[in-house]
């Protein structure tokens, strides 16, 4: 019973030994040439610094969610697309209908304005 | 293995007539937010609303058209089950619904988020209640209480203008995914412990294959215990209660206050009696603990409490304290006493969240007790059913809410959880503070100035402090005051002539065959 769980020990071992790993090495073989440039933390190309009146454009955020969102349909359509003969006609069904409840929230996105860059 | 498992997805037996109210709320939620991208006035205030009526009704409809005594065979390869607890409990979902639409029909928080959004969350909302009542497997379990929770989390958030309601969206969000982090954790545990998902395989896994006293087993269910109480506030979980409740947009509160409350413990009840019924010895204890907490925590905090909707979300924290006292029993009575006690639940709470959104609209005082002052004779329409609903929460005789206290103590005498029933009176007691205090604002506060012929055909005097307008009138908001009437009238009613709902409640109480013996 417990042996069957031997194959997580080794997944946390594997997972802490490398991000350990990754860590330490970097300190100790990276070349190191620091300028005030580099040395500032950013994130995505955008400076960190984040004044109190800084405002971030919430299309930004709208794009990118949409975005994820229909992306993940794709996710969902792949293995039924490999497996579609061995599933059957029932599992078509459940696509289509997965696909156009996706699209009622796209028309619903389109038709609101959402994709427009404001 | 992998053949077998697409040979097992290949053709699950759906039963389409047992499922079809799911279908019509979650179709309807579809249709209501495509009708809402049609511009226009009549769209927006007539059409969505008339559909979203009209997929509450259909549901309605057809929940009674599948009603049957007795328990049933899991539809959809054992995920959901179509029995009198199921149908019953998601009755009382629907009809809160359709209060809600009466509600929310003139509200800013409709105006601000679009008609559409909102009633298609609310019907989105309504269908994760639906399937989170007929949950027959951990993972159904947890798929309807996320479909509940995450379009809640937007209609708290729904007055997007107002800083108070984004920021109960944000704090139920918060506390709310700790919640359903909590209940995953403890759902995972138990599937580990006894390798099963079903309901029925669970219970019979408990005691045969899994020790009773299996620490991964105890530890799954403490923690979906836990998980539970977040949704349904019970003590030591409830501190989001009246926050969230404040800040929502009064509808929403109105709709969480009784929906998601029903909808927790529909999950609770089927959870604990149908899966969890073999280890009763273990849990009970520590939910008769969590119970009893919660009565007394309740009924103190709402002592304090000025905001009619604080005061309310406390006085909700109470009566889950009792209904958890319903489930503790673990027997056939005390589940028929649990889901009688929460269709009494629905009509006492509605009525008095009609009068206090009938109010806040029109009072200086938005929520806030001062905003009863004097209604008793500028206008006893709203403070008849407030007061009907005051005593029926306190449990006076005559009301709904005293026979449905009966029948808890009752279930719990003869469950030998005789202690219990004594929690129950005495937080009945405690609770007689602040519910009698809401009477005395509206009817013993002196009048002060006389308005000449406003409105036009009675002279009333009300107090200057209530802020007399046209609106003040119950009557130019009707669709709010006739629910506030229906549902103190249904209380008053089901408190003289309770033995209807005793029949529904009797049919409820078959639905889980594993309690019979």
């Amino acid at each position: 019973m417990l042996k069957s769980y031997f194959p997580v020990v080794i997944f946390i071992l594997l997972g802490a030994g490398v991000g350990t790993a990754f860590t330490l090495l970097n300190n100790v073989l990276g070349p190191r040439r620091p300028n005030p440039v580099k040395r500032e933390p950013y994130e995505c190309g955008l400076p960190s610094e984040v004044k109190r009146n800084f405002r971030f454009g919430i299309s930004f955020y709208l794009i990118a969610m949409l975005f994820i969102l229909f992306d993940i349909e794709v996710i969902f359509l792949y293995p039924v697309a490999i497996q579609l003969k061995a599933l059957g006609t029932f599992a078509l069904v459940e696509t289509v209908v997965f696909i156009a409840l996706l699209l009622v929230g796209f028309v619903f996105v389109w038709r609101r304005g959402a994709l427009e860059w404001r | 293995m992998t053949t077998l498992l697409i040979a097992a997805a290949k053709a699950p037996v759906i039963d389409y007539k047992g499922i079809s109210p799911l279908f019509a709320v979650a179709g309807g939620a579809v249709i209501v937010l495509m009708a809402a991208l049609i511009r226009g006035r009549f769209a927006q205030r007539v059409l969505v609303p008339f559909l979203t009526v009209g997929a509450l009704g259909a549901a309605i409809g057809l929940s009674i058209w599948n009603w049957h005594t007795g328990d049933s065979r899991p539809i959809v390869e054992g995920a959901l089950a179509i029995d009198p607890l199921a149908l019953g409990l998601s009755l009382l979902f629907y009809i809160t619904g359709l209060a809600t639409v009466a509600f929310a029909w003139r509200s800013r928080a409709l105006r601000e988020s679009g008609t559409g959004e909102f009633f298609g969350l609310m019907l989105g909302s309504i269908a994760g209640m639906t399937i989170l009542g007929s949950a027959e497997n951990l993972i159904t379990l947890f798929v309807g209480i996320e479909l509940l929770s995450i379009p809640l989390y937007v209609m708290c958030a729904s007055d997007v203008r107002r800083e108070t309601s984004l920021e109960s969206g944000l704090k139920y969000l918060v506390i709310g995914s700790v919640g359903s982090a909590t209940l995953l954790y403890g759902l995972a545990l138990i599937y580990g412990a006894t390798g099963h998902t079903g309901f029925a395989e669970i219970n019979n896994a408990i005691g045969n294959s899994v020790n009773l006293t299996d620490p991964l087993l105890l530890t799954g269910i403490a923690l979906a215990a836990a998980g539970l109480a977040f949704k349904a506030s019970v003590a030591p979980f409830h501190a989001w209660t009246p926050d969230v409740y404040e800040g929502a947009p009064t509808p929403v509160t109105a709709f969480m206050a009784v929906a998601t409350k029903t909808a927790a413990f529909a999950v609770i009840l089927r959870f604990f009696l149908e899966a969890l019924v073999s280890a009763q010895e273990q849990w009970a204890p520590a939910l008769a603990a969590l119970a009893v907490i919660t009565i007394i925590v309740g009924n103190v905090g709402a002592i304090a409490q000025n905001s009619l909707k604080r005061m309310l979300a406390w006085s909700g924290v109470a009566q889950a304290g009792y209904m958890l006292a319903g489930v503790v029993v673990g027997t056939q009575l005390g589940l028929q006493a649990t889901a009688f006690y929460l269709a009494m639940y629905l009509f006492m709470n509605l009525a008095a969240f009609g009068v206090v959104i009938a109010r806040e609209r029109v009072s200086e005082h938005g929520d806030g007790l001062k905003s009863l002052e004097g209604l008793g004779s500028a206008s006893p329409l709203l403070a008849w059913p407030m007061t009907i609903a005051m005593l029926s929460l306190a449990g006076f005789p005559a009301t709904a809410g005293f026979i449905g206290k009966f029948y808890l103590i009752s279930a719990a005498v003869d469950g030998n959880w005789a202690w219990l029933g004594v929690m129950i009176v005495v937080g009945s007691m405690l609770s007689l503070v602040y519910y009698l205090r809401v009477i005395a604002v509206m009817w013993m506060t002196p009048l002060k100035i006389e308005l000449p012929g406003r409105p036009r055909r009675a002279r009333r005097e009300v107090q200057p402090v209530a802020g007399w307008s046209p609106e003040a009138d119950p009557r130019a908001q009707p669709e709010v005051l006739l629910v506030t009437l229906i549902m103190a009238a249904a209380t008053i009613f089901f408190g003289i002539v309770p033995s209807p709902l005793f029949h529904l409640a009797h049919d409820v109480g078959t639905s889980i065959s594993a309690l019979f013996s």
